[in-house]
C-alpha cells in the first residue's frame, strides 16, 4: 500500500512547498519590523514540512528526515535564544545590550540590521519552533500499533 | 419549528450581545476616557517608547522578546517540552516491532 498522494497533489506540492518556506522564512527574518516572528514563521515552515510529509508519505519523509539533526537543532535553537538574552547579563537578563552600542545589528529603526538581539532571537525560534513541530509530526505519523 | 425558534434565540442573543457591548449605553468594563489612561499606562508606554529603548518597529515583537521576555522564555521550554515528550511517547516500541 502506498501512503503518498496522488500525482497532481504531488506537482501542486512541489510547486507550493518552496513557496510556503520563503515566505516562512521572511516572516522569521523580518520579525522585528512586520507582523510576525519567530513562532509564526517557524509554524509556516513546518507547514511546508508537513505538505511534503502528507504529499509524499512517510516513505520518502523517512529519507530526508534525520532525528539527530533535528533533535540537535531544536537544542541549539533553545541555546541561542538563552544566549542571546544572557547578552546584556551585565545590566539584567534580557537586557538588550546590542542596541544602542552594539557592534552588529544597531542601524535606524526600520532596518533589517536593527533592533539589537530581536533578529537573533527572531532566527533561534523560528528554528527551535520549525524543528520541534516537524519532530512532533513525523513521531505521531510514525506511531502506528496496527499492521497494515 | 424548532430549527427556527433556535435560531431566532440565536438572533436574541447576538442582538443582546451588540446591545451590551456599545460603549455608549450598554455596559461599562471599568473606567472610561482620561481616567482609563491613569490605571493602563504600560499601554502608552509601550508604544511611546517601544521603538526607542528595543528598537523593534513592530511593538508586539518588542513586547514579547524584551519586555516580556521571562514569559516567552518560558513558553519555549513548555514547547521543548512538549515535543520531547511527544517524541519519547509515540516512538515505536520494542514490543509492537515483533
Amino acid at each position: 500500500m502506498s501512503d503518498d498522494m496522488g500525482v497532481i497533489v504531488k506537482t501542486m506540492a512541489r510547486a507550493t512547498i518552496p513557496l510556503i518556506g520563503i515566505f516562512g522564512a521572511y516572516v522569521v527574518s523580518h520579525g522585528h519590523l512586520t507582523p510576525g516572528g519567530g513562532f509564526q514563521g517557524g509554524a509556516t515552515i513546518a507547514g511546508a514540512g508537513v505538505l511534503f510529509l502528507i504529499a509524499f508519505g512517510l516513505s520518502e519523509m523517512k529519507k530526508r528526515y534525520d532525528k539527530h539533526l533535528y533533535s540537535a537543532l531544536e537544542g541549539v535553537g533553545g541555546l541561542v535564544f538563552l544566549g542571546a538574552a544572557m547578552l546584556g547579563l551585565g545590566t539584567a537578563f534580557f537586557y538588550n545590550t546590542l542596541w544602542h552600542n552594539g557592534p552588529v545589528f544597531n542601524g535606524d529603526p526600520g532596518t533589517l540590521l536593527s533592533a539589537g538581539y530581536l533578529p537573533i532571537m527572531n532566527l533561534a525560534v523560528g528554528l527551535k519552533v520549525f524543528t520541534g513541530l516537524v519532530s512532533a509530526m513525523v513521531g505521531i505519523a510514525l506511531y502506528r500499533r496496527w499492521k497494515s | 419549528m424548532k430549527r427556527t425558534l433556535a435560531f431566532l434565540s440565536l438572533l436574541f442573543v447576538l442582538g443582546a450581545l451588540l446591545y451590551i457591548s456599545n460603549p455608549e449605553y450598554g455596559l461599562k468594563f471599568g473606567l472610561g476616557g482620561e481616567d482609563w489612561k491613569n490605571l493602563r499606562y504600560t499601554d502608552d508606554y509601550y508604544i511611546t517608547h517601544g521603538v526607542e529603548e528595543v528598537g523593534g518597529t513592530n511593538i508586539v515583537t518588542d513586547i514579547v522578546f524584551d519586555y516580556r521576555g521571562y514569559d516567552t522564555l518560558g513558553e519555549a521550554t513548555v514547547l521543548f517540552t512538549a515535543i520531547a515528550g511527544a517524541v519519547a511517547l509515540l516512538r515505536p516500541w520494542r514490543r509492537d516491532e515483533e
